[in-house]
């Protein structure tokens, strides 16, 4: 039996020949990264708009990324991971609009899209995909909404918006920013944490709820609120209520932090 | 000649008021024609009975009577006369209500066949129009907010689960065209969706008044349906 089993060098031996096969699959993946690199698209486009403009893009599958600059222009880039993907925007009287499903239709797989765009601070946006993060940074115009029709993510950074939406299946909310009076903002979620971080002199009328019975209103909370349903519900005012916001998980935690 | 213009002719014919040609030809026809022979020669009698009596005649035992179906007669060979339309609706609904309804039996079984048919059909459409409670489907689209307040619940999720049916089919009708990682992904998806709808199905079924369960019962359906009618499109 020890007579069988192969000696030291009959082993280096049988592995040499596995050299070449490993060779030849590192430029095989390598061909095809570089095959997968030239087969993505990319467009970059700029549109000259005022700089209270409204911008509105449907995605399918991608991430989508928004960035404020003081300039009275948009940027769009999209980076396309099929060459069959089109993507057309169209400039309106007041805004810009970007449909990939529309600009699809009847085609089949096209795969992810990923936008980054860059607007006017004071843009309205008005962003919707199927599947894949939605990040918004420093916003402060009429209009937030962010809507992940199953899973992704969800980040408002720096928003002073006086209508705010954002919504998604699984995948946690993230909001930082202003509640402006008179204003409304909507938080929902299947199944992820929500996370509101806003300044300490905030005055809202707040109605949140998760069946987990996990909700921190932390700073905010004072004795006016109403617990309903075994703690599953919170109702109440804090400061002046001067603004709406709703906030709702089915599976996951509602928390309020204080800047 | 034909005979309704030899009928016309017959009462001059008999007084001698008609022209030699006519005469002639009308008696050419009365000799080839039996019908109006008899006619002419019943009318005949009449005017000759009518001379030779002079108003001394006898008159019937119930005069009165007599006259009256003579009027009746005349009334009705006056309608006859009536515009084509209402003499063949009154002529159609007489025939109908006069007509002997002897059906064989096969005609018979179609006949129970298709009257059981139509009383189940309507029955089917009312209970399915009293259960969906009479509202149109549409009325019960998602409004995104979580106030339920005094809607019947079960109502709702009645409107709710045939809207879902529905866009359900759709989604599984396009689902062959998705890639693999969006079909996983709706299927997560749902799964999470379905998971909140049966914790409130059981909250409810432990306290059917419980008004957060009754939200989030809501909040969840409409969910489901957005999430539907989202990748339905795709």
């Amino acid at each position: 039996m020890i007579g069988m089993l192969p000696t030291l060098a009959e082993t280096s031996h049988t592995s040499l020949p596995r050299k070449p096969a490993l060779f030849a699959l590192v430029v095989i993946f390598g061909a095809l990264s570089i095959t997968t690199a030239l087969a993505q698209q990319h467009i970059s486009r700029r549109y000259p708009v005022r700089n209270n403009v409204r911008v509105e893009l449907k995605n399918i599958s991608g991430t989508i990324t928004v960035e404020s600059w003081n300039r009275d222009e948009v940027k769009l880039s999209a980076t396309m991971e099929s060459p069959a993907a089109n993507v057309s925007p169209r400039q309106t009287g007041d805004g810009l609009i970007v449909d990939v499903m529309a600009d699809n239709r009847g085609r089949s797989d096209i795969g992810d899209v990923n936008f980054k765009l860059q607007v006017p601070v004071n843009s309205s946006v008005d962003l919707e995909t199927k599947r894949g993060q939605i990040t918004v940074n420093n916003i402060r115009g009429g209009l937030v909404r962010a809507h992940v029709s199953s899973e992704g993510d969800i980040e408002l950074n720096g928003i002073s918006a006086s209508q705010v939406f954002a919504q998604n299946l699984i995948g946690n909310i993230f909001f930082d920013g202003e509640f402006s009076r008179g204003g409304t903002y909507q938080f929902q979620s299947g199944k992820g944490e929500i996370t509101i971080r806003i300044p300490s002199d905030s005055a809202f009328s707040l109605v949140a709820a998760t069946p987990t019975r996990k909700i921190a209103l932390g700073p905010f909370w004072n004795d006016g609120f109403k617990s309903l349903g075994d703690g599953r519900k919170y109702v109440g005012d804090v400061g002046d209520g001067r603004s709406s916001v709703m906030v709702t998980t089915f599976q996951g935690s509602i928390t309020f932090i204080r800047k | 000649m034909n005979c309704e213009k030899c009928q016309d002719l017959i009462s001059d014919y008999l007084d001698g008021s008609i022209s030699q040609q006519d005469r002639a030809t009308l008696s050419s026809h009365l000799e080839e024609c039996l019908h109006c022979a008899e006619v002419r020669d019943d009318l005949q009698s009449i005017v000759g009975f009518c001379c030779t009596q002079r108003g001394q005649y006898v008159a019937p035992p119930n005069e009165k009577a007599l006259w009256l179906r003579i009027r009746n007669m005349i009334e009705a060979g006056a309608n006859v006369d009536a515009p084509a339309p209402a003499a063949t609706r009154r002529s159609f609904l007489r025939n109908w209500t006069a007509r002997s309804w002897e059906l064989s039996f096969p005609q018979l079984a179609a006949m129970v066949a298709a009257i059981v048919l139509i009383v189940s059909l309507t029955t089917a459409v009312g209970l399915r129009r009293w259960q969906s409670g009479d509202v149109n489907p549409q009325a019960g689209l998602p409004d995104s907010g979580l106030s339920v307040g005094a809607i019947d619940v079960r109502k709702r999720v009645s409107q709710q689960q045939q809207l879902i049916s529905y866009w359900n089919q759709r989604v599984e009708y396009n689902k062959a065209r998705w890639n693999p990682q969006m079909r996983e992904t709706f299927d997560r998806n749902l799964a999470v969706i379905d998971q909140a709808v049966n914790d409130s199905f059981d909250s409810l079924s432990k306290n059917p008044h419980d008004e957060v369960s009754q939200e989030m019962l809501n909040t969840a359906l409409n969910e489901k349906l957005s999430l539907l009618k989202e990748f339905a499109e795709l």
